[in-house]
């Protein structure tokens, strides 16, 4: 095949693979060199950065690529992290080889269920219906008490084990693990988007009827994504429940939802690095907050939505990414 | 051979009857044009063999086998494909990239999850036939909300071809050029057919008489008429839908 006829397409031909993977490589190394230099206190909100951006890049795939509203995506978040707390809390089933898949695994059964009946509606429809299994988790969550704990939520959650010997636990080990996780969510995540299995989201998102005259079965294409980002969220969730050493029946509900939603939206639906700096925004923008005025945070992040709609439409990430075109030589168009 | 058979389709919205007991037959290889006064239930009916409506009652078949409940993807890997009178086309996205999008939809098994798109070599050289045959391959890149109109009308036939298709329906394809364009579209059409069978409809006439070996009248949700358009072209009751009827004429020239 000749190689002339790549450059058509989203995709860089591959002399261009130094501009396409540079930033990410250089990001990457930052990210690894940075532990020795911060608190542990810097370092959890690193760590809590790269948790959301996982859990962002999850909803990106059916909210940014496949143009469902979702507002219920903390549930998957929510109950990885109830399983993994519950599994170790409960029944003392701490290693880490345990407890990660069958987290992942209740939030795809959890996303493969709620998907189903969504998806049988769209639009604002699918939102609240999405909203409302949400919000009954959280219910479920307060009257489960044996299991979850209730209001009061399921604390004293550890750091899974695991299995090494000698090895114990420090808040900056916590934070390669997170990192690996994060790396390895992103490779996988932009791998899907980037397959024929991707594409066909995005065509879904720009004109579903249209996919169907072209012998796409969209339904389940808008299926498989949900499933595939509701396990995704799984392993946010999986490796939130350590970091917070506790699950509150807020986790599954609306506020979290939002604010991931609010994460995609502000950095840029429909790219995956653009959640990934929503996520860091709004992370760090709460915790400088918090520090000043914890109760006005949701006021602010409220305002902080509606003037990033408002003035940068398509979000920050759009923005970064026509300046590195203008940086880079072209070739051909990376947005969509 | 056989390739559509369409028996006896109504189709209601409501009170409305706008298929009012449709029957005919397209042989294998044939290009049948449908032609329509405004109105006449010719949308529907596209609606209908393709699958974004349902048919009240009545059957499609498709060389022998029944489609008329199937979703219009079903109908796409059984070998029909159509075309859309307004441009139904992924705007924001790059030419390659729709005509990319409309090629793998033909192809199986859908769900390629982990293989990037663009080592589907085989997909990039059928679009780079596709395109040059059209004369837009230097195009690709462009997202195609900037492509011209002609163009896009020229995409969205290119849509319909991209699976193969052994039927294919063109609904108004040249709706909206101008005639010089019509004209230049109309010779691209016939070099992308080659012997696929045809239904198509169109106001243009010119486009009809090039392209149809036979005509059918649809007029009031009922074919009045069909045959070669030598024999459209001299019957009386279809002269008398599209011009007026005689006696209206001669009464209008003797005052």
């Amino acid at each position: 095949m000749k190689k002339a006829i790549l450059p058509g397409s989203n995709l860089q031909p591959r002399r261009d693979w130094l501009f396409s993977l540079g930033p990410y490589v250089i990001i990457a190394i930052i990210l690894l060199a940075l532990p020795p230099f911060l608190s542990n206190y810097h370092l959890s909100i690193l760590t809590k950065v790269l948790i959301f951006a996982i859990f962002a890049i999850s909803l990106d795939l059916i909210l940014g690529y496949t143009g469902l509203l979702s507002l219920g995506h903390a549930a998957y978040l929510g109950i990885a992290g109830y399983t993994a707390g519950i599994l170790m809390v409960r029944y003392g089933l701490d290693s880490f080889w345990v407890v990660m898949p069958l987290g992942i695994l209740a939030a795809g059964i959890a996303a493969a269920i709620i998907g189903y009946i969504a998806l049988r509606v769209s639009g604002v429809y699918f939102l609240l219906v999405t909203l409302a299994f949400g919000q009954l988790l959280s219910v479920v969550a307060i009257k489960w008490r044996g299991m979850t704990g209730g209001t009061d939520g399921l604390f004293g959650i550890s750091v899974p084990d695991l299995g090494l010997p000698g090895f114990a636990w420090t808040p900056s080990s916590f934070y390669y693990l997170v990192f690996i996780a994060f790396a390895v969510c992103f490779f996988l995540l932009s791998r899907i988007t980037n397959s024929p299995f991707g594409r066909a989201l995005v065509g879904i998102r720009e004109n579903e009827a249209r996919m169907q005259c072209l012998g796409y079965n969209t339904w389940a294409h808008k299926y498989i994504a949900f499933i595939i980002a509701g396990l995704f969220a799984g392993v946010a969730g999986v490796l939130f429940a350590p970091l917070y050493k506790i699950m509150v029946p807020a986790h599954l509900g609306l506020t979290t939802s939002a604010a991931v939603m609010l994460m995609v939206i502000i950095g840029s639906a429909g790219t995956l690095f653009g959640p990934v700096i929503g996520a860091a925004l709004v992370v760090l923008l709460e915790r400088i907050v918090s520090t000043y005025t914890p109760e006005r945070w949701p006021l602010i992040l409220g305002g902080i939505f509606v003037i990033s709609v408002l003035f940068m439409r398509g979000g920050l990430g759009i923005y970064l990414s026509r300046f590195w075109r203008k940086v880079r030589p072209q070739y051909g168009n990376v947005e969509s | 051979m056989e390739m559509l058979r369409v028996e006896d389709l109504f189709r209601y919205f409501g009170g409305l009857q706008v298929l009012q007991g449709l029957s005919f037959n397209v042989a294998s290889g044939e290009r049948l044009a449908i032609i329509v006064p405004n109105g006449a239930g010719k949308t529907t009916l596209f609606n209908v063999l393709g699958g974004q409506l349902s048919a009240t009652t009545g059957r499609v078949y498709l060389m022998g086998q029944d489609i008329t409940a199937l979703a219009p993807q079903r109908r796409l890997h059984l070998g029909l494909a159509r075309s859309f009178q307004l441009n139904n086309l992924f705007f924001n996205l790059t030419l390659i990239d729709n005509i990319l999008l409309a090629l793998k939809g033909a192809d199986l098994p859908h769900f390629q999850m982990f293989r990037p798109l663009s080592k589907r070599t085989d997909l990039f050289a059928t679009a780079e036939n596709l395109l040059r045959s059209m004369g837009l391959w230097e195009m690709r890149s462009v997202p195609l909300t900037n492509l011209s109109y002609g163009d896009q009308r020229l995409v969205e036939v290119a849509f319909a071809l991209a699976s193969r298709p052994k039927l294919l329906m063109l609904d108004e394809p040249s709706a909206g050029l101008s005639t010089a364009e019509a004209a230049a579209f109309a010779d691209t059409i016939r070099n992308l057919l080659g012997d696929t069978t045809l239904i198509f409809c169109a106001h243009d006439m010119d486009l009809v008489f090039t392209l149809a070996d036979r005509i059918a009248v649809l007029y009031f949700g009922q074919i009045i008429a069909q045959g070669t358009p030598q024999e459209i072209q001299a019957n009386p009751r279809v002269k008398e839908i599209y011009l007026g009827s005689e006696e209206t004429t001669e009464n209008a020239g003797s005052k």
